[in-house]
């Protein structure tokens, strides 16, 4: 797992949901730890997309539950799409 | 005689309104633009010439209608009407063989069998082809009450005058459906006709001085609902105390309150709340959140500007509204700017500003255009609202939805990657 990915993630995940760096670990889960919405999620993954220039299939990118499961999925996806 | 409809090459003019309908499908006054050609043409049988991608939805709506048969016209002398012209009273004039450009777009042709059959037009092996053939006989006029329609807002700006037409077309006058005694008809009881099936409340006023109502088969107007003619109330629609201004079509089956001036709602759209719609074009199964409201002047009374194929375009008038696409819902509280365009199955969230000009279909508008929560998650809501007027999404419908996306997509994904950088 990459740690620029990794710090990339909650540096957008603090920044959207208003949330301190602390309170973020890779099990923190969006909804249930973090009080994403339904918006705050589209959010989420706008701000993913940007800061990683990528494009990331919505619904597969909505599934994802937690910080971990972000950067895991991200990565992949950064992978895929600039080697 | 064959009455050819067709589909020229600017349907793209009238995106979002012709992403899953052909041009002549459009409505303006009581009826469709189609609607209008045949009531004119009786006599003919109609052949329709669209976009292949809408075959299949356009014969599930008009079973046994033929379409893009080219050899059905080469059996019969043919009447060639563009999908965009907007007629009234006048049917397009007959005589021998002879065309009516408008631009460099045919308006009309008339080709007896013999000419379609003979030289060049016989080898015609596509409509197209065909008409650029016909482009060569003598010319024609175009009847003075008729219009060739070349933008949405032209709809809008035509539809007073087409609800009158349209009315004077139909013949009939008087209530056959019920109205409360305490219900007013303002003006001449003959320019009102409520079709039977239709409820009209206690304290609900129309008001026909400035032109003729109908309130059509099964529509209901509750109380507190005043309606300004000439306006159409469509087959099942109902009125929630709703204020509808002269120059308004409703389609049917849809739920309408707020205040409507000068407004098409194509059919099955919601608008239940208070909430101003003017000098707007609403597709199907378009729900707008309370309170949602579209800008139709300008503070400074200057021409609107509308986007089309992604440049702003000045219409050349000063009231001009929204063009909102099928499947499109509003949160509470959107406020759409003069001339704005919203495309197709797209979710506005109100975040307490005015909205863009464009917002691009298919994507979740929250301040920006984002992709929202996938294609799945849209068609999914798209059932759920059509289950609630009891219709069901087909394949064929399905199909046209994802051609619709593929269209759109490029549009959409440049507005969203620029919204990121922006």
């Amino acid at each position: 797992m990459s740690d620029r990915i990794k710090e990339g993630v909650i540096k957008v995940v603090c920044e959207t949901l208003k949330v301190d760096e602390a309170d973020v670990t890779l099990e923190s889960r969006f909804v249930d730890d973090l009080g994403a919405d339904s918006l705050k999620s589209l959010e989420l993954v706008a701000g993913f997309e940007e800061e990683f220039d990528i494009e990331m299939e919505e619904e597969a990118a909505l599934s994802v539950k937690t910080v971990g499961d972000a950067v895991t999925f991200i990565s992949k996806v950064v992978k895929e799409q600039h080697g | 005689m064959k009455l050819v409809i067709f589909e020229d090459q600017s349907f793209d003019n009238f995106y979002p309104l012709t992403y899953l309908r052909p041009v002549f499908e459009l409505r303006c006054g009581a009826t469709l633009l189609m609607e209008k050609m045949r009531r004119l043409h009786p006599g003919a049988e109609a052949v329709y010439f669209m976009r292949a991608a809408l075959r299949d939805t356009f014969l599930q709506r008009y079973p046994g209608a033929r379409v893009n048969d080219l050899d059905a016209i080469r059996s019969d002398d043919c009447l060639f009407a563009n999908g965009r012209l907007l007629l009234a009273a006048t049917a397009l004039p007959g005589g021998p063989s002879a065309v009516c450009m408008a631009g460099d777009q045919v308006a009309f042709a008339r080709a007896d069998k013999a000419t379609l059959n003979s030289g060049a037009a016989a080898q015609a092996a596509t409509l197209e082809d065909l008409l650029a053939v016909l482009k060569g006989l003598p010319q024609a006029d175009l009847p003075a009450d008729a219009h060739m329609i070349g933008y949405p807002w032209d709809l809008v700006h035509h539809n007073a005058d087409a609800i009158r037409a349209d009315f004077a077309a139909a013949g009939k006058r008087g209530v056959e459906g019920q109205k409360a005694l305490q219900a007013v008809i303002y003006g001449d009881p003959e320019r009102v006709y409520i079709a039977p099936g239709a409820e009209i409340h206690p304290l609900a006023v129309i008001d026909v001085k400035g032109g003729p109502v109908t309130i059509d088969a099964g529509a209901e107007v509750h109380p507190f609902t005043r309606i300004e003619g000439p306006t159409y109330i469509g087959k099942k629609t109902i009125l929630f105390g709703a204020k509808v201004r002269e120059g308004t079509s409703i389609g049917p089956m849809c739920r309408i309150g707020g205040e409507v001036e000068e407004s098409i709602v194509h059919g099955c759209s919601n608008k239940y709340h208070d909430g101003f719609l003017g000098h707007a074009y609403v597709c199907e199964w378009v729900n707008l959140g309370a309170l949602t409201t579209n800008s139709d002047l300008k503070n400074d009374y200057t021409n609107v500007e509308v986007y089309v194929k992604g440049q702003l375009t000045d219409t050349g008038m000063n009231k001009v509204g929204s063009f909102i696409g099928d499947h499109t819902k509003t949160s509470i509280g959107v406020l759409f700017n003069t001339g704005t365009v919203v495309g197709m199955m797209t979710n506005v969230v109100n975040t307490g500003g005015i909205c863009p000009k464009l917002i691009p279909s298919f994507c979740l508008h929250y301040g920006k255009p984002m992709k929202g929560f996938g294609f799945k998650s849209m068609v999914d809501t798209a059932r759920i609202s059509m289950s609630r007027r009891k219709a069901v999404m087909t394949e064929a419908d399905l199909e046209l939805l994802k051609y619709a996306f593929e269209i759109a997509k490029p549009e959409r994904d440049a507005m969203i990657k620029k919204a990121r950088k922006g």
